[in-house]
């Protein structure tokens, strides 16, 4: 009987719920429900020549209404097709996955092309500009810039 | 009467403790009328919490105050840092939750960089800028914080997103 008392012990848990209490009153203090990103644009500043800039295969970006996307490469030898594109819009906003497909076009005949530069208009919406950039950017177009109205 | 209530009789009773051979509940019950609380599950739980909590922990902390109404776009974006903040609410722009004018914009981006230089001297400016607005804004209201920041030298912007 006496061993079998031996055997017989608890371990104090109080102080381990203490200890949790605390730490999940700490947690939920410092938690951070909405994890906020940023999309990196880079623009231009400063005073240097643009015939002393090094010309880097470019594609401009405009955004016109209903959703219409067009683009233009520069500086580069892309085949003509490819070079100028208009891609329709899909319920009044930008058609993603047409966009997809054209970067994706690009980027396999132009793999140097990584610099893409948006012209929104005054009535875009910023939603739609990010959806654009981010899309452009998944497919490698990493430089991205905005140009003012 | 603790031994005769239903709780002694139901909730704290089972076969597996009737049986045990470190600490059978029928013993138990022959030298104490105490009632134990079972704590497992109770730590059981915290420890499901806390793990949980851990896991969505973040060291930077809120970098970003984003008022109601404010939607943020989506998108697969960065790592935010802390930068000087504009925010576009209304139609009007907020740096550092200061009130200024687009023309006037200009001016305060630079008096944060002359700030920035007589604090730090001999510090490199980052010329970075956290850009917040609302998803449905129109680019109208957002060009002026353009091309604002590129007269004041700002080379970088960062818009703010919610990460996909």
């Amino acid at each position: 009987m006496s061993r079998k008392k031996h055997l017989e012990f608890e371990i104090n848990l109080i102080p381990m719920i203490d200890l949790l209490s605390v730490c999940i009153c700490f947690l939920l203090l410092t938690a951070v429900w909405l994890h906020v990103g940023a999309m990196n644009v880079k623009q231009a500043v400063g005073g240097q020549a643009a015939a002393d800039t090094e010309k880097k295969p470019t594609v401009w970006v405009q955004m016109g209404g209903e959703g219409d996307v067009s683009f233009e490469v520069r500086d580069s030898r892309v085949p003509a097709r490819l070079a100028k594109m208009k891609l329709s819009g899909k319920e009044g906003r930008p058609d993603q996955e047409a966009v997809k497909k054209y970067a994706l076009e690009l980027k396999s005949v132009e793999p140097g092309l990584t610099t893409a530069l948006i012209q929104p208009q005054a009535a875009s919406l910023y939603e739609d500009i990010i959806d654009t950039m981010d899309t452009l950017k998944k497919e490698g177009l990493i430089d991205l810039g905005v140009t003012p109205l | 009467m603790l031994n005769s209530s239903i709780v002694k009789t139901t909730a704290f009773h089972s076969v597996i403790g009737e049986s045990s051979i470190l600490a059978p509940e029928s013993e138990r019950k022959k030298r104490n009328g105490l009632v134990e609380l079972l704590l497992t599950a109770l730590i059981d739980a915290f420890s499901i919490l806390v793990i949980f909590l851990l896991m969505n922990f973040s060291s930077t902390g809120e970098l970003l105050m984003v008022g109601k109404g404010v939607e943020l776009p989506l998108a697969t974006g960065d790592v935010l840092e802390r930068h000087p903040v504009v925010k576009v609410e209304d139609g009007q722009i907020f740096l550092e939750d200061k009130p200024v004018t687009a023309d006037g914009l200009v001016q305060a981006l630079l008096d944060l960089r002359e700030n920035f230089t007589k604090n730090r001297p001999g510090e490199e400016f980052p010329a970075v800028l956290t850009v917040q607005a609302d998803r449905r804004v129109k680019f109208e209201n957002l060009s002026g914080v353009v091309q604002a920041s590129a007269q004041a030298g700002f080379s970088d912007i960062k818009f703010a997103v919610v990460l996909k």
